[in-house]
């Protein structure tokens, strides 16, 4: 639970004709994870080469990718799954190719059609500007000491042109003015001075006969039939796509599970005749891999070359491809969730506890304290599970999560500890600007049911009878926490070193933290508390305290030298103080339910006046309470993480580990053999 | 008199230790936040740890609060 899965290192060697049969049985094994050959690591052994089929998977993998981009086929369209055995016969009876030469054909249609549809509006767009002037097309060219410029001009040349030749102008105050200037050839570069003055940028004339207005008449005719045509070739697109959608998207990944085999061999050694594969096994599975893959392929022998322990030592004296040690973090269903955090740091190493099953049971108490409010719970509860259930993406699933035990615990200390719902105590008089539920609703045996609240009413958030012992209480529950944390960095490092080194090196930081929580108790209970403690105990406090605090001060500047002593000692005590966040965010939101209830509440009772009063009133209501509620995810889910994280996790956790990931695929729109079979 | 000016005083004492302290976490969150929005851009998987990054300095301002709470609800019951 604490600690990753054990490892064990397996060598599969075997003849290169039972290379295939090998990476399936690996693939169906999904707990193999291969380590990779490295050039020159054993003599004699060369990396593999792609198998033979796998450049004809590629291929068709390339074809089906391009296929499925162009009909717009992509892995939200829902298409219905297929068997492993039908698509594999469908494949290798060329379906891939037949279909791509349908394909093409009416893809190819659609793209000539596109092209020209873009050349006729260009052509049409220029013709409705040339229709503007007087000329027939054929006019502009075919002179051979006048040269002819077309095009659109921002200001009118007519006046800088003036005896230079003939000049005709439309002008539009949208921007589309155009003119056409013949003038001698002699003249030409001057008039292209002029004209680039005016903004002058030419535009080609179509080679046609008569005036624009009749060409362009013709061109849109033209344009109306492809238009037709694009609509047909779209409708036999969209067929198409509906024919093949379901073959497409699971060739796909069938062709994609194949190339992935298929270049398997260039991670392992091989030699002419045979090859061998580096692996690592967890441990408990180790002996049914081995039984399972020497059964099932021919000439195959599996060698278990190790069981890696924890310990630093054994990773050293091996060669070092073989030193990391893949992670595979052991967890339960619920605690799996929980993951997401952990591995937002880092994923742990093989040899340190993985603190993934500390932030289950943590993170969602924290949360709920913070929140600490049945009525934004229920909501907290009913949202998480809906997550849980629905949501698919794994942030949403760790956020989900969260909300949902976090939820259970905002409940439970809502209702138990501080008797709160919306910001209001279920019972108690309404005082100043203080509602409670017994005073809104009238209910005057209410605070009978709930006899068992402490004080009678629950703890108050806002209050200075309870403000001392909420901020001891999130101290002392800091205390507990960060204790774990130092403790488990000594158990890390003697499990890695043993326990004499693991003490020496993380010990110090432990010792130096008790002492400072003896002479920090002390001194902030005669600073603070009304009931300061006798001298003769305060005296004892602190000469204990400071014996402990100088001894681990004295370990620690061994380990990691004195000036880091000096920095971790304010940081130690800003560790504790932090986790008064606990109060200070549970305070924070309770003052601002406090005061929008207080608003929105006057509202409804009759500071404004009539229905609409009420009706604003309630509004406010659900408008505040919502903001509380969102505000809450936030700062109340943000900060119990954080605590985790920063204030936990720094304390022991070192991560850098490589996940453990095994050879296996994902299915989504192929059902496999063996499923089939089962049903 | 006397009480009542200490009471006052107490009072701005823990209105200065919240107003400040949010002034420092609000000028470390400036550069984080726009740090964290650059990230964001480039890589939306950072957001989380993004986030992250973005309510470290929120600690100073959770000091801030405690120091104003101790001013308001425990000192007062200190001194009388």
């Amino acid at each position: 639970m604490f600690l990753p899965e054990s490892m064990s290192r397996i060598v599969i060697v075997g003849a290169n004709s039972g290379l295939d049969e090998t990476i399936e049985v690996l693939y169906e094994l999904e707990s193999v994870h291969l380590i990779d050959h490295t050039v020159d690591a054993d003599e004699g052994f060369t990396l593999g080469t792609p198998r033979p089929y796998s450049s004809k998977t590629t291929e068709r993998l390339l074809k089906v990718r391009a296929m499925e981009k162009d009909l717009g086929i992509n892995k939200h369209t829902k298409t219905q799954p297929i068997s492993e055995s039908e698509i594999r016969s469908q494949i290798s009876s060329d379906s891939v190719e037949t279909i791509e030469d349908e394909v093409r054909a009416i893809l190819d249609r659609r793209n000539d059609l596109n092209q020209r549809i873009t050349e006729l509006n260009a052509k049409k767009k220029n013709l409705e500007l040339l229709a503007r002037l007087p000329i027939d097309l054929d006019l502009y060219s075919g002179y051979k000491s006048i040269g002819s410029m077309v095009g659109t001009v921002d200001k009118d040349p007519t006046q800088a042109l003036a005896g230079m030749g003939e000049v005709f102008v439309s002008m539009d105050k949208k921007g589309a003015s155009v003119a056409a200037v013949f003038v001698k050839n002699d003249d030409k570069s001057k008039a292209q001075t002029v004209l680039s003055e005016c903004g002058f940028s030419e535009i080609s004339v179509p080679e046609a006969q008569g005036s624009p207005k009749t060409a362009l008449v013709e061109t849109e005719t033209q344009l109306e039939v492809l238009n037709k045509e694009l609509a047909v070739v779209e409708k036999e697109t969209e067929v198409l796509f509906e024919k093949h959608k379901h073959f497409l998207r699971a060739s796909d990944e069938e062709l994609t599970v194949d190339a992935e085999k298929g270049t398997l061999p260039i991670r392992i050694a091989t030699t002419k005749y045979s090859y061998v594969i580096d692996a690592w096994v967890p441990t408990p599975k180790v002996d049914s891999v081995k039984s399972t893959i020497e059964s099932r392929v021919p000439c195959t022998y599996v060698e278990i070359e190790e069981n890696r322990g924890r310990k630093e030592k054994e990773s050293e004296e091996k060669e070092e491809r073989f030193k990391t040690v893949p992670t595979r973090m052991k967890h339960g269903r619920i605690t799996k969730h929980f993951e997401y955090p952990t591995k937002m740091m880092s994923v742990p190493k093989y040899n340190e506890v993985d603190p993934t099953t500390l932030i289950a049971v943590f993170l969602p108490i924290f949360f709920g304290f913070m929140v600490g409010d049945i009525g934004y719970a229920i909501p907290f509860i009913i949202l998480g599970a809906y997550g849980l259930r629905y949501a698919k993406n794994p942030d949403w699933r760790a956020i989900a999560t969260v909300l949902f035990f976090g939820g259970i615990w905002a409940a439970i200390f809502g209702f138990f500890f501080f008797g709160e719902a919306l910001g209001m105590h279920f019972v108690g008089e309404a005082a100043g600007v203080e509602y409670t539920w017994q005073s809104l609703l009238g209910l005057e045996n209410l605070d009978k049911a709930f006899w068992w609240l402490m004080g009678g009413h629950g703890v108050h958030k806002i209050s200075a009878e309870y403000v001392g012992m909420l901020l001891k209480l999130s101290v002392y529950v800091g205390i507990v926490h960060l204790t774990i944390g130092y403790l488990l960095a000594i158990y890390n490092k003697s499990i890695q070193y043993g326990f004499k080194h693991g003490f020496l090196e993380k010990g110090g930081a432990f010792l130096t933290f008790v002492g400072l929580v003896f002479i920090c108790y002390a001194v902030a209970t005669n600073l603070v508390s009304s009931s300061p403690l006798p001298e003769s105990t305060y005296m004892g406090f602190i000469g204990v305290g400071a014996v402990i605090l100088i001894i681990g001060i004295i370990i620690n500047a061994k380990a990691e030298g004195a000036m880091k002593v000096v920095i971790e000692l304010p940081d130690t005590v800003g560790n504790i103080l932090s986790y008064t966040r606990l109060v200070a965010i549970g305070m924070s939101k309770a003052g601002m339910a406090l005061a929008f209830n207080y608003i929105a509440i006057g509202m409804i009772a009759g500071s404004i006046d009539g229905v609409l009063g009420i009706i604003i009133g309630f509004i406010a209501f659900a408008f505040f309470q919502l903001m509380i509620w969102t505000l809450g995810i936030m700062s109340a889910g943000l900060h119990a993480l954080r605590l985790q994280l920063v204030e936990f996790m720094v304390r022991f956790y070192e991560g850098d580990g490589i996940e453990f990931s095994p050879l296996k695929f994902k299915r989504n729109k192929i059902i496999s053999n063996k499923n089939v079979k089962e049903a | 008199m006397a009480e009542g000016i200490g009471l006052g005083l107490m009072a701005v004492g823990a209105g200065l230790a919240v107003g400040l302290a949010g002034l420092g976490t609000g000028m470390a969150q400036k550069d984080i936040g726009a740090a964290a929005v650059g990230a964001i851009t480039e890589d939306p998987k950072m957001m989380g740890k993004a986030l992250m990054f973005m309510v470290l300095p929120e600690t100073v301002v959770i000091f801030g609060l405690v120091i104003a709470i101790l001013a308001l609800f425990v000192l007062p019951g200190q001194l009388s």
